[in-house]
């Protein structure tokens, strides 16, 4: 299992279309992948979907953590991690 | 024999076709001959929901609006995330229910779930899970495609439509929109206007009863369509429309000439606009100048506040489209009837009386300022001019003034390319600001009467109410008064004066407000050529004995 834990600073956090380009890319790969937000107390952690994106409610400045199990981990959580960083591909 | 339906207003135009109605699906029961039959209607369902929403969202990137495409696009994969499906197999498969009722507790379930967090914005997504909801159960019993595939000459029937519905039912078949609620000044009529759509709000009950595909005649510009009109009555519309054309052909004609009276005396045609694209319009109309650009569209229907930059593209490409003319920006107008998710603005019991326009910049001075910045950087492309909204006091004016020289003087210090010397002027749409309008003209550059928002608040009623909006009309005499008193005003301390609300449109209204010595009017883009040639029909003489009649209550 690969695993990492960083932080959104999209404004919008991880919703609308920051969300959508995460989930697009998660389903580019055959690992299972399950996000917790670290930021929220009763937050579980759960597979990445549109609606469990919302569930989680991950504003601007909460912290996530992403794990993979498969395959493809490595470049899995290597994508999505890249996509926060770099503010899901907006300057 | 034909019958008749009178509404309070609408949008000009004739348009002559049959009744497509939107309204809520009813429910009707469908039975699947076994749970693996449902789940195949059910994914078939999630297609059409998930194709209609990515086409919109297409629509809307061509059009450069990427965030609003952004939201569609979420939802596009709410319907078909993996927590709806797995829940609705559940139930089918293992409950045995049948597939609409299953999907609909999923999708309250869903919903449940978000409307329990407390993240008030997050709460307020749970609206998003009942809109795919809607989408599948309209899926489900074959009526989404109905909005979709509209045939020829449609005439668009419904309850009531959102600007966002008629927005985008605007161009292709549609023919003419008729809504039973609504008031001619409200934002549907506007908007039908401005997208140059025949339309009639404000009909009633009544219209909902008329089925799908009935002939009718819908005429915008005295707001009355005929159900099942005979073949005469569609003769002598269709005679109307080919005059129609002529009368344009003929207007057309006059689109390089300026607005003025029989006498020469000049009334400046400007256009409002709501948006950009709208600019290409106002100056294909012939207008002089933009009276009022309204900046909401920015901040609206997204989840984090416009940036400068986009802000400053907005403004630079009016300016640049209207090569030079004045361009008149109002600034931030939006109060607590349209949250917005990233202002966390409270509700208020009265919003139209609340935080609002320039209180609400007051409130957050960020907004204002970042507006600012993107309008002085941006005025350095054109005749821009900055215009405040809901100005009461004195002190209002000064505030904003003392903001926008603040904001001058940190681009100076940044080397910043801009203006400083920007002309600013004010709405006049409270009583307050029309009774002392003498006193506010000695700090601003000019008035612009809103004439709609000045009726509302003067005559005390809603301007959404339609049997309000007819009984308290926006030339009442208590309207046109504060109207003069704010034009002699200006006279007097030698500021411009121009109206920029729904009166000046009316050809009739505006012989009135050029006889009270109004110096430009704006409106519309698509109004601009019937004022124009109204008023060349009328000297200043005879448009002052109109005025006058009209601010007495002398029904002329």
């Amino acid at each position: 299992m690969v695993e990492t834990t960083l932080t959104v600073n999209h404004p919008v956090g991880l919703h609308a279309r920051p969300a959508a380009v995460f989930v697009q890319k998660a389903r580019e790969f055959k690992s299972k992948i399950t996000i917790q937000n670290m930021s929220r107390e009763q937050s579980k952690e759960v597979p990445v979907s549109a609606f469990n994106l919302l569930q989680i409610g991950v504003r601007s400045g909460h912290e996530v953590r992403i794990r993979a199990e498969g395959d493809d981990a490595d470049q899995a959580v290597a994508a999505l991690t890249q996509l926060i960083r770099e503010n899901f591909g907006e300057a | 024999m034909a019958k008749k339906l009178q509404g309070v207003g609408g949008a000009p135009g004739i348009a002559i076709g049959q009744v497509v109605r939107l309204l809520d699906t009813p429910n009707q029961h469908i039975t699947d001959a076994s749970p693996e039959d449902a789940l195949t209607r059910f994914r078939h369902a999630q297609e059409m929901v998930v194709t209609r929403l990515q086409k919109l969202a297409e629509q809307l990137r061509d059009e450069g609006r990427a965030d609003e495409a952004g939201i569609l696009d979420a939802q596009s994969l709410l319907a078909e995330d993996v927590s709806l499906v797995e829940e609705v197999e559940r139930r089918v498969r293992d409950e045995q229910e049948s597939l609409t009722p299953a999907v609909m507790a999923t999708i309250g379930q869903m919903r449940d779930v978000l409307a329990a967090l407390d993240d008030p914005y997050l709460r307020e997504r749970a609206s998003d899970i009942d809109h795919i909801g809607q989408m599948l159960k309209a899926a489900l019993q074959g009526t989404l495609g109905v909005q979709r595939e509209i045939p020829a000459n449609a005439v668009i029937v419904a309850a009531d439509l959102t600007p966002a519905e008629t927005a985008e039912l605007r161009g292709g078949s549609v023919a003419g929109f008729a809504t039973a609620v609504g008031g001619a000044t409200g934002h549907t009529a506007i908007l039908a206007r401005s997208l140059g759509i025949p339309a009639i709000v404000g009909l009633g009950d009544a219209l909902l009863d008329i089925p799908d595909t009935t002939k009718v005649i819908l005429d915008g510009g005295t707001s009355t369509l005929i159900v099942e009109p005979d073949q005469q009555e569609i003769d002598s519309y269709q005679q109307h429309i080919a005059d129609q054309d002529a009368r344009k052909r003929q207007q057309q004609s006059l689109r390089d000439q300026p607005g003025q009276l029989a006498d020469g005396h000049t009334v400046g045609l400007w256009a409002n606009i709501g948006h950009p694209d709208d600019a290409l319009v106002a100056h294909e109309y012939g207008a002089e100048g933009i009276g009022l650009f309204r900046t909401e569209f920015l901040f609206l229907h997204r989840n984090e506040p416009p940036t400068e930059d986009e802000q400053y593209t907005a403004y630079r490409s009016v300016l640049e489209t209207m090569d030079g003319r004045p361009v008149v920006v109002r600034t931030l107008d939006i109060g607590g009837d349209k949250p917005l998710p990233y202002l966390d603005l409270p509700t208020e019991p009265n919003p139209f009386l609340g935080v609002r326009g320039i209180r609400l910049c007051m409130d957050r001075p960020e907004l204002f300022t970042v507006q600012l910045r993107a309008l002085l950087r941006a005025a350095t492309h054109g005749d821009l001019w900055i215009m405040l909204p809901m100005i009461a006091t004195r002190q209002d004016i000064v505030w904003a003034k003392d903001q926008i020289a603040t904001v001058a003087k940190t681009l100076q210090s940044e080397q910043i390319a801009h203006r400083r010397d920007v002309p600013i002027g004010i709405m006049i749409e409270t009583p307050a600001a029309a009774m002392t309008a003498d006193i506010l003209a000695k700090d601003v550059a000019f008035f612009s009467i809103g004439s709609n928002d000045l009726t509302q608040y003067t005559m005390a009623a809603d301007r959404g109410l339609a049997e309000l909006a007819k009984q308290y009309p926006h030339d009442a005499p208590a309207v046109l008064r504060l109207i003069a008193r704010t034009i002699e005003a200006g006279k007097q301390a030698g500021i411009p004066v121009g109206v920029c609300g729904e009166l000046a449109s009316e050809p009739k209204a505006a012989v009135i407000l050029a006889g009270l010595g109004v110096d430009e009017l704006s409106m519309t883009a698509v109004a601009i050529p019937e004022v124009k040639e109204r008023l060349l029909t009328i000297a200043q003489d005879e448009a002052r004995g109109t005025a006058q009649r009209a601010v007495d209550g002398i029904n002329s």
